[in-house]
């Protein structure tokens, strides 16, 4: 039987013991808010109703499950038997939604047109299409963030390039004695690429290291505040992967480009003050 | 003198200094981005609540609109009510539903949401072309205006319920469109029809019911205390003023907010750490050359405040780049957040807000100056002689 959900109102009630109560699953958030504890009487009123109060006893509380859907709608549920909650609203026998479950040989698309030909009006949603329906905020969000991203990328590729030619102007007087004692012009190039790879190299597992902490500190700090088991940021291997191939090219890009810069320059003009 | 030393510092490393004013646009710009979003949303739904000078809303008890498919049952009286409440102005009364239009001969239908209004005071649309619908005609919203039969001057059948038999719409009513309305509350492309409150009623089998209560206050009235004024009078309602929503609309939008603290912290610390190192650079390399200013006499706080205005030049030009370009970031973020469903297409995620976007820029040409102060102390504190053996070696 699906258990529907509703406004209700919560009201103060002196224990009682009464024995044969309808009970009600309270949220762990709500049991703690309140407080209530199993075995507590509470009397509810739908607030669309205005009919009495009816009396309730806490058979148990419950975890709600981590759902990102409900994040920005956050308040505290409890649960009721579908028949004790028609009992609080005015219109009864008339429910929300059906969840079904098929036969694993059933055919789901023959199931649907069945039970399309049956209610007429109703939607029919199976599993994947449910999902997609509800995950369109996060697709926005994640949309979002990959643009959020693609600026950062940018302003930390701008940042490593400025770093890399500074070092490098720093190091114009030895790159010319180099050159000027023989050196060729691709060792100077490979020399300083070489550095720009090995800045990044430290630079991502910095990052990779630092990312991971940070998450940890987002993570904490999101569950306090929706007190919610839900994981807002994620470092998974894939990501660092990626973050660090990113700084990867980013890396060797800019020493590629500082590397250009010196190697062109005729030696006697790198000792040249800038 | 000492300005133009600065300028000709920067000017000197040209690929360097215009590296560095990129990265502190972008910078700046991510920063004015999350400044506009951190209370753009809100700003502009508080702006949209009030457009059409209703600025409170009547709901059933503890839902928010069109929160629950529960309604206000006893209508007439109770917005006979709401208007002997002291500093109402006017009350719009407000049914949703959805309807099926009756598709080649009653074979199919389509659903559209409509809203049942009385026209001469309602709060969702505002007229752009034809007229306010009249009994037995809808009026439609623009994406839907384009295709018909839904051309203004066409005519639709619609119906309330389907019959639970047959799937065919029940008691289809044949409705003239009468115009073109902009739907203020409609998220992009959203197909919607308004129609006579009682024509709705009728077609829904909801007599005397609304969704909400649309309530205009008198000027100078406090809108909180006649929304707890209209809540004391009619049991079984809410009553939000404009605050109310907007402070329901800002705990849903938390992620949002916290978001934006966080990414314009990022940007703020990648912009400092910017001005801070081509600044340290550029004191680094010139020791010497500041050893001997201070060797020929000149005063350390000239030579400190040239090396600022370093900062403050770089901060400042970075922050020309910025501007316009966080502009433009902002138009393409928002672009794509308008998708976030059940969004008004009206409301924008980012908002300029003068006094905060002037705020975010004092922020980055504050960190330009500190930026400066750090190594331009130490440049002026240094012993004279081991910058002039520097300068000299």
């Amino acid at each position: 039987m699906i258990l529907a959900l509703a406004a209700i109102l919560l009201l103060a009630a002196p224990q009682m013991a009464e024995a044969q109560l309808p009970e009600i699953l309270v949220e762990r958030r709500l049991a703690e808010q309140l407080p209530l504890a199993i075995g507590d009487t509470v009397h509810l009123r739908a607030l669309a109703s205005e009919g009495a109060p009816l009396p309730f006893r806490v058979g148990g509380v419950h975890e709600r499950a981590a759902d990102p859907s409900r994040i920005s709608r956050n308040e505290p549920e409890v649960r009721l038997q579908l028949s004790d909650l028609e009992a609080l609203l005015p219109d009864h026998d008339r429910v929300d939604r059906f969840a079904v479950t098929l036969d694993p040989e059933a055919d789901q698309d023959s199931v649907i047109a069945w039970i399309e030909s049956l209610a007429y009006g109703a939607a029919i949603y199976p599993t994947e299409a449910l999902a997609d329906e509800a995950s369109t905020t996060f697709r926005v969000i994640s949309r979002f963030h990959d643009a959020i991203g693609a600026v950062t990328i940018l302003a930390s590729g701008v940042f490593l390039l400025c770093v890399m030619l500074i070092r490098v102007d720093e190091r114009r007087r030895d790159m010319g004695l180099l050159r000027l004692m023989g050196v060729s012009r691709g060792t100077v190039f490979r020399t300083i690429v070489l550095e720009a790879v090995a800045i990044a190299v430290a630079g991502s597992i910095a990052g990779a290291i630092l990312g991971t902490l940070i998450a940890g500190v987002v993570n904490r700090y999101f569950a306090g505040v929706y007190d919610t088991t839900l994981r807002f940021a994620t470092v998974t291997p894939d990501i660092i992967i990626v973050a660090m191939a990113l700084g990867l090219v980013l890396g060797i890009g800019a020493g590629v480009l500082a590397a250009l810069r010196i190697s062109r320059t005729a030696p006697r003009r790198l000792g040249e003050g800038r | 003198m000492i300005l133009s030393v600065s300028l000709r510092s920067l000017l000197r490393h040209r690929t360097r200094t215009v590296l560095a004013i990129a990265g502190i646009g972008v910078s700046s710009a991510l920063l004015l981005n999350m400044t506009m979003l951190a209370g753009g949303l809100t700003g502009s739904f508080e702006e949209l609540i009030g457009l059409r000078g209703f600025t409170l809303r009547v709901t059933p008890a503890g839902s928010l609109p069109f929160d629950t498919e529960a309604g206000i049952r006893d209508a007439g009286r109770v917005a006979a009510v709401i208007r002997d409440v002291d500093g109402v102005r006017a009350v719009a009364p407000v049914l949703g539903a959805q309807l099926y239009r009756v598709v080649e001969e009653g074979d199919g239908h389509e659903r559209v949401f409509a809203s049942g209004v009385v026209p001469d005071d309602q709060l969702l649309y505002e007229l752009l072309d034809g007229r306010d619908p009249a009994p037995g005609e809808v009026l439609v919203s623009q994406p839907l205006a384009d295709a018909p039969p839904w051309t203004p001057g066409g005519e639709v059948v619609l119906a309330g319920r389907l019959d639970p038999s047959l799937g065919r719409p029940r008691d289809p009513t044949p409705f003239r469109i009468s115009g073109t309305g902009d739907f203020v509350f409609d998220y992009a492309g959203q197909r919607s029809i308004a129609l006579p409150l009682a024509d709705l009623q009728r077609l829904v089998d909801r007599p005397d019911e609304v969704s909400l209560f649309g309530v205009g206050v008198v000027a100078g009235a406090d809108e909180e205390a006649v929304a707890a004024a209209i809540e004391r009078a009619v049991p079984g309602v809410s009553a939000y003023s404009t605050g109310d929503l907007v402070s329901a609309l800002d705990d849903q939008l938390l992620y949002f907010r916290q978001l934006a603290a966080i990414l314009g912290s990022v940007a703020l610390v990648v912009t400092a750490l910017l001005i801070g190192t081509i600044v340290t650079i550029g004191v680094r390399e010139r020791f010497g050359e500041i050893a001997t200013l201070r060797a020929l006499g000149i005063a350390r706080h000239r030579i400190l405040s040239g090396v600022v205005a370093e900062g403050l030049l770089i901060a400042l030009v970075g922050c020309l780049v910025g501007l316009p370009l966080g502009y433009w970031m902002a138009g393409q973020l928002d672009a794509i957040l308008l998708d976030v469903p059940g969004i008004p297409a009206r409301v924008s995620f980012f908002v300029i807000d003068p006094p905060r976007v002037a705020g975010a820029l004092a922020i980055v040409i504050g960190v330009g100056v500190a930026a400066g102060l750090l190594p331009g102390a130490r440049a002026v504190t240094a012993p004279v002689v081991s910058g002039l053996r520097e300068e000299a070696e």
